[in-house]
């Protein structure tokens, strides 16, 4: 049962990483999405608090990170179809050939 | 468009201008192996389309089902980028067959075994396997069940294999020194995928709930339609440069079986093109009864719950390809639908649909197989030459033709996919029939 040894690495790694991709960005989506509301205020929460302008700055930065890990998981694709793999070695990530 | 002589072939000598070169399509009896080259040809192209239209639920049912896109344009929007993602697929996938069967070396070349009479038992070996998987891609479209592709091709490779060659023809559990196999690359990924992407859109879920107590549902459900069209196009491309793959390796294999191609390292363009538009239209015609059944039948879905579904989709596909763990796009849709709907507090999740989605996970594989040994048994019955491939080749078409005639007595298309789910219905008749 060689195979179930490689699946079971192979799966707690996805899982990994998954989460922090698959879980993680919808998490930070979800915070942009709220602190557009805190910075609309009025009809958009349901307690009808105040407008507070950092909310919208604070927003559109955590909208800013979901899109740059979008953009790695295209550049991902692209990568791979080409032969290329992406490196995470110098924390940020590289091209590197497969 | 020169081939080699091979000393087992019935020709004229000396009616060719070159000398030991023919050319194909002089009158003798190769220009049977041709024929049977272009049936498979149009064969794998044919299961490229169904791969395309069975999978666009994956990443569109969702995005169809709360509304973030109209279904002409969700479907038109995944099969561009389909088209796309399998343009990029620049990566030699010709030792596909290799995880699972044994008809080629390691390097991709075709075993010679199987190559000594020009090719055609080897070409009839992956006609049938087709038919195989194409004949099971379309029933369980016609019930409205999501399967997988993969596992259809896989399946029907298996079959026709065992059919031809004998048990041994197939490489069950690999030699031990990666995941290979059968089970290693068909049958466990299958069990584990569908679980880690549940897991992980349940836990996308019920953060993304969390965070945005308080916040007006108008406000929240706008903002989440454009997080779910960005995660579901980036399942379309995933899937485009995945699945298109498949079909690229095997038109390749039956050119190099017949001579027509020797270059273990490229594809031929054609083959990419041809294989890009197949799965690209396919994607576009869009398996409605597939897309009804996942967007409205597992789970009523939030445009939150669809972001966090499509997200953990894209998420475990990639991590996967980047881990070389072999998985199939359909188990893992599924498997973050349902997630999304255990995530959610409240939620009603239709276990009922699930488990009949479970059922056919389980047969896909050996039903496909079924279907691929008959029709090996067939056209070696038939001499195992052209008449045989012609007679299986009409055998698909005719049923083909029959579920595309039984579909229309219920159809489903863009206009009724999203009517309300009927639990009574879809009991009497097939899943996806409703209403």
């Amino acid at each position: 049962m060689h195979n179930l040894g490689f699946a079971l690495e192979g799966a707690w790694k996805v899982l990994a990483a998954s989460l922090i991709l698959g879980a993680g960005l919808p998490a930070i989506f979800a915070l942009g999405i709220r602190s557009l509301a805190w910075g609309a205020g009025g009809d958009a929460e349901v307690d009808h608090a105040a407008p507070n302008p950092a909310g919208k700055v604070l927003g559109y930065v955590l909208f800013a990170v979901v899109i740059l890990g979008v953009l790695l998981g295209i550049t991902f694709i692209v990568a791979s179809g080409f032969g290329k793999a992406l490196s995470f070695e110098h924390i940020y990530p590289t091209i590197v050939d497969k | 468009m020169f081939r080699r002589r091979t000393s087992g072939e019935n020709y004229l000598r000396g009616l060719s201008p070159f000398s030991g070169w023919r050319y194909r399509g002089d009158a003798d009896g190769v220009t049977e192996t041709t024929v049977i080259l272009a049936l498979v040809v149009i064969t794998a192209l044919g299961f490229d389309f169904t791969n395309g239209f069975h999978d666009t639920a994956n990443a569109m049912a969702t995005s169809i089902a709360t509304g973030a896109l109209r279904p002409k344009v969700a479907v038109a929007l995944s099969g561009i980028l389909n088209l796309i993602g399998a343009f990029l697929s620049v990566e030699v996938a010709l030792t596909v067959s290799n995880a699972v069967v044994r008809i080629q070396n390691s390097d991709g070349t075709p075993k010679d075994s199987l190559t000594s009479d020009g090719g055609t038992a080897l070409l009839l070996i992956v006609l049938c396997g087709l038919i195989g998987g194409i004949v099971w891609n379309l029933l369980t479209w016609l019930l409205g069940l999501p399967s997988s592709s993969s596992h259809a091709l896989f399946g029907g490779l298996v079959g026709a294999t065992i059919a031809g060659l004998g048990w041994a023809g197939v490489n069950w559990n690999g030699d031990g020194s990666k995941l290979d196999g059968v089970i290693g690359k068909v049958i466990l990924p299958a069990l584990m995928s569908p679980v880690i992407a549940g897991l992980v859109a349940a836990v996308g879920t019920w953060i993304i709930y969390k965070v945005t107590v308080g916040v007006a549902a108008r406000f929240t459900d706008n903002g989440f339609r454009w997080g779910q069209i960005g995660s579901a196009s980036l399942v379309s491309l995933a899937h485009g440069t995945n699945d298109a793959q498949k079909t690229m390796g095997v038109i390749t294999l039956a050119l190099i079986a017949t001579g027509d191609w020797t270059d273990t390292k490229n594809i031929p363009f054609w083959v990419k093109a041809a294989c890009a538009l197949a799965i690209a239209l396919g994607t576009y015609l869009g398996g409605w009864r597939i897309i009804r059944t996942l967007g409205k039948g597992l789970v009523e879905i939030a445009p939150p719950q669809g972001m966090a579904a499509e997200s953990a989709s894209a998420a475990v596909i990639l991590a996967s390809s980047h881990l070389g763990f072999a998985l199939s796009t359909t188990h893992v849709a599924t498997g973050s639908i349902l997630g999304s709907g255990v995530g959610k507090p409240g939620a009603q999740v239709r276990w009922r649909v699930a488990g009949r989605m479970v059922a056919a996970w389980l047969i896909t594989l050996p039903s496909a197989a079924v279907v691929g040994a008959i029709m090996w048994w067939i056209g070696h019955a038939l001499g195992g030459g052209l008449a045989g491939a012609i007679i299986v080749f009409v055998l698909l078409l005719a049923a083909a033709g029959y579920m595309y005639w039984h579909s229309r007595k219920t159809p489903i298309d863009h206009n009724n996919v999203n009517d309300e789910w009927d639990e009574k219905t879809s009991e009497r008749v097939p899943a996806g029939t409703a209403s």
